[in-house]
């Protein structure tokens, strides 16, 4: 179930056709044996969040998910009390209720008598787990991902910070729920903002780049077997001249992928200027940009012998 | 090696890297998981529990082998290969030569180097001491290399050539003793360069602080050494982002508001009526911000750091609109969102200087009527508009009229000038104009003063 070694986890993530450097194996195999929360940094769409769903699968546990946005507070992200099934269950219950509280004198008697059993309405029952409750309560080991943790608000990552260093949180009604399995965390962040230095401190940390080269080609072969290995390099060739380009948006893996998927799907046979100018607006999401690119990939052909 | 990962750490922090104890500690943990033996492994888990920033990944790549690494590579010997006839001809040949550089030829042709203790104290002699970072390291290194006889060198190995030539020792022989001479060499140059490198290293380890030990707080911006201004721009960066959770906090705490009874009637029809859930009236106080960046010559001095503040605010409050001016007003809002801070700042000096330079061509008011023209729409009754500048217009037309107009239309315009208040009015200076009409105007010439003016900022806006 564990990880043996480093080396065993760069092998398992591989059989979930995750390709991991060194470096990723290294810090995940550390995450698990210093039980620290994992902050992976780096451009959008450079597996961060593949990396979580990888990590659950070749540990064969539940992944659980929390996407952060702004305005995302403790009740969405914890638990919330479900209103309406205590207001139903008053309801059903009202006999018996009656029964409890018939032969009361008084207001005041009722009311302390209706008191005494009030936890019966703040139980488990009506506690509506969100995802970070579900991840502590689970009866087995889980892998959350804390997805673009930088898109909340500076008061929820200081909420966060409470749970991920004793990976406890208190109810009010309930008590403290501590978690039965410390959960494998990771937390990813598109570098929108400055995440606060202490959420930095409790986490090991993990820059993740655009790939070389190799390493990406590595991924296209391994997620699109069925593009030619020499226009997959020219591909590949391609998107990593672009993002040496000056854009507003560089092209990133998920989009690579997408374009050697639309390559085969166009049964292309070389990158010429035709194909590029009808695919193109896959890499590229901005008017501008694709300008630019095409004004290169113009330059290029006219210079250089190599490009038919 | 734990005390060589401690003097690591020390190092990281002289170098301006952030460094807890809890990090230290965890660093400790993953290398016993981990082991030593493996460099690789043992580099990727110092750096993964030690650096929490990209942008520090420079600092620990540079360190990290002066600290972790058996002092450059090794040399060779050259007697080994050596018939003995040869090595005495060899000898005799050294003998001859003369003595002026007999060490260094010893240590050229042995394998056998110069200790560490003989390199620290060569490194002394070179002035090691004096020197502050890196770059002057590497003038250091010259400065051994040549006391150590290395210009002379040349002149030295040819002689030594002919003569062993003369007493008979064959080509290949010869050529072969050079061919090891020079790349013992070059694994000398080496050595002393990662020598000098450490002891730098070491040095600024044990200086004492200077960023809260000093006045670095009250120095005034332009008098800033390189080095210093590396260390308030991260300052900047922990200000701005404290501020930021301050100001959270205190909206959080505004939060609980005033009971609001319509909202409550309305949320609770669901549950017939009963007040299961309560409402309450939350006042909204998103704040939005226009901040007008001078990027002028005279501001030059300062302008890196006022961009940079820029850059955190923008960065931190999310409605933000920057602006930069010279001659001209130009939105910088893109150029400073998308980027890290340094490609960001500097991406903005040079769209603004790239260009050719003009002297003498700051025109606020003409930068005012163009923002007018354009991006009025950025300015409303929820904006705090703050000026960065010095108010030093070149004898243009200070369009008092926009100003004005645009104190009513904002919440608040805010002026934060660099210059003291008796420069102010001196030479081309509008200071004494711009300053009544604006709701407030804060001195900021140093970090202490931009530090309590930042603050004022946000907790209003």
């Amino acid at each position: 179930m564990m990880f043996k070694d480093r080396a065993d986890v760069g092998q398992r993530l591989g059989n979930q056709q995750y390709i991991a450097s060194n470096e990723i194996a290294t810090v995940i195999y550390l995450a698990q044996s210093l039980c620290k929360p994992i902050l992976a940094e780096g451009p959008a769409g450079v597996g961060k969040t593949e990396l979580a769903k990888a990590w659950a699968a070749a540990l064969g546990a539940p992944l659980v998910r929390l996407q952060c946005y702004e305005g995302l507070d403790e009740s969405k992200a914890l638990y919330e009390w479900e209103y309406a099934k205590q207001m139903l269950y008053t309801q059903l219950l009202r006999d018996t209720l009656r029964n409890v509280l018939g032969d009361v004198a008084s207001l005041a008697e009722a009311a302390s008598r209706l008191a005494q059993e009030e936890d019966v309405f703040f139980s488990e029952n009506f506690l509506l787990p969100r995802p970070l409750l579900k991840a502590l309560t689970s009866d087995e080991p889980v892998v959350l991902l804390i997805d673009e943790i930088d898109r909340a608000d500076v008061e929820f990552e200081a909420f966060l910070l409470e749970v991920l260093s004793d990976f406890q949180v208190s109810v009010p009604e309930l008590g403290t729920i501590r978690a039965k399995h410390q959960p494998m965390v990771l937390l990813t962040s598109n570098n929108t903002r400055e995440l606060s230095e202490a959420l930095k401190r409790r986490c090991l940390y993990l820059y993740v780049g655009y790939p070389t080269l190799e390493a990406e080609l590595d991924i296209v072969h391994l997620k699109v077997p069925d593009l030619r290995p020499e226009l997959a390099r020219q591909a590949v060739a391609t998107v990593q001249q672009l993002r040496n380009m000056d854009l507003r948006k560089v092209p990133s893996i998920s989009e690579t992928l997408d374009w050697a998927r639309a390559l085969v799907a166009l049964n292309a046979r070389a990158i010429d200027e035709e194909t590029m100018s009808s695919t193109l607006t896959v890499l590229l999401k901005y008017e501008a940009d694709v300008q630019k690119a095409k004004r290169m990939m113009g330059n290029g052909g006219r210079r250089g012998p190599g490009n038919r | 090696m734990d005390d060589r990962i401690i003097e690591f750490v020390r190092g990281m922090r002289a170098a301006g890297v952030r460094v807890s104890m809890a990090e230290s500690a965890d660093a400790m943990r993953a290398v016993e998981v981990l082991g030593v033996h493996d460099k690789d492994l043992f580099r990727q888990s110092l750096r993964t529990t030690l650096v929490k920033e990209s942008d520090d990944f420079a600092v620990f790549e540079e360190l990290f082998p002066l600290y972790f690494s058996a002092g450059g590579p090794p040399m060779q010997n050259a007697l080994e290969d050596l018939s003995e006839d040869e090595q005495e001809m060899l000898q005799a040949a050294l003998q001859a030569l003369s003595g002026r550089l007999q060490a260094l030829m010893d240590w050229l042709t042995s394998g056998d180097g110069p200790t560490r203790e003989e390199l620290e104290q060569l490194a002394e002699r070179a002035g090691v001491q004096w020197a502050h970072n890196q770059q002057e390291g590497a003038w250091v290194t010259r400065r051994m290399l040549q006391q150590m006889g290395m210009t002379h060198l040349e002149d030295q190995l040819r002689e030594l050539m002919e003569r062993l030539a003369e007493m008979g020792m064959s080509r290949e022989a010869i050529e072969k003793l050079m061919g090891i001479v020079e790349a013992n060499r070059e694994a000398l140059a080496e050595q002393v360069a990662e020598s000098v490198g450490r002891q730098i290293a070491e040095q600024r380890a044990h200086r004492p602080d200077d960023l809260f030990g000093s006045d670095l707080m009250h120095k005034p911006f332009e008098a800033l050494s390189q080095e210093e201004a590396n260390l308030l721009r991260k300052e900047v960066q922990r200000l701005v982002t404290q501020l930021r959770s301050r100001a959270a906090l205190r909206r959080k705490r505004g939060k609980e508001g005033r009971f609001d009874s319509k909202g409550t009637i309305r949320a609770n029809q669901r549950y017939g009526g009963v007040p299961m859930e309560l409402k309450f009236k939350r006042k909204k106080l998103k704040p939005s911000l226009v901040l007008i960046c001078d990027i002028s010559r005279s501001m030059l001095s300062v302008a890196e750091f006022m961009l940079r503040l820029t850059y955190e605010l923008q960065d931190q409050v999310a409605k933000t609109r920057s602006f930069g001016f010279y001659s001209d007003m130009e939105e910088i809002s893109l150029v400073l969102s998308g980027n890290r801070a340094v490609e960001a700042v500097d991406g903005v000096m040079e769209s603004f200087y790239g260009r050719a330079p003009q002297h003498y061509a700051t025109d606020l008011g003409h930068s005012l009527a163009t923002l007018y023209d354009n991006w009025l729409d950025s300015i409303n009754n929820r904006t705090t508009v703050v000026i960065l500048g010095d108010g030093r217009n070149n004898f243009n037309d200070p369009r008092l009229d926009l100003i004005k107009d645009m104190q009513k239309r904002a919440r608040r315009l805010i002026w934060f000038n660099p210059e003291a208040p008796r420069q102010w009015g001196e030479g081309d200076s509008d200071m004494p104009l711009y300053a009544p009409l604006c709701d407030q105007v804060y001195m900021v010439r140093n970090l202490a003063q931009l530090s309590s003016a930042v603050d004022k900022l946000i907790a209003g806006a």
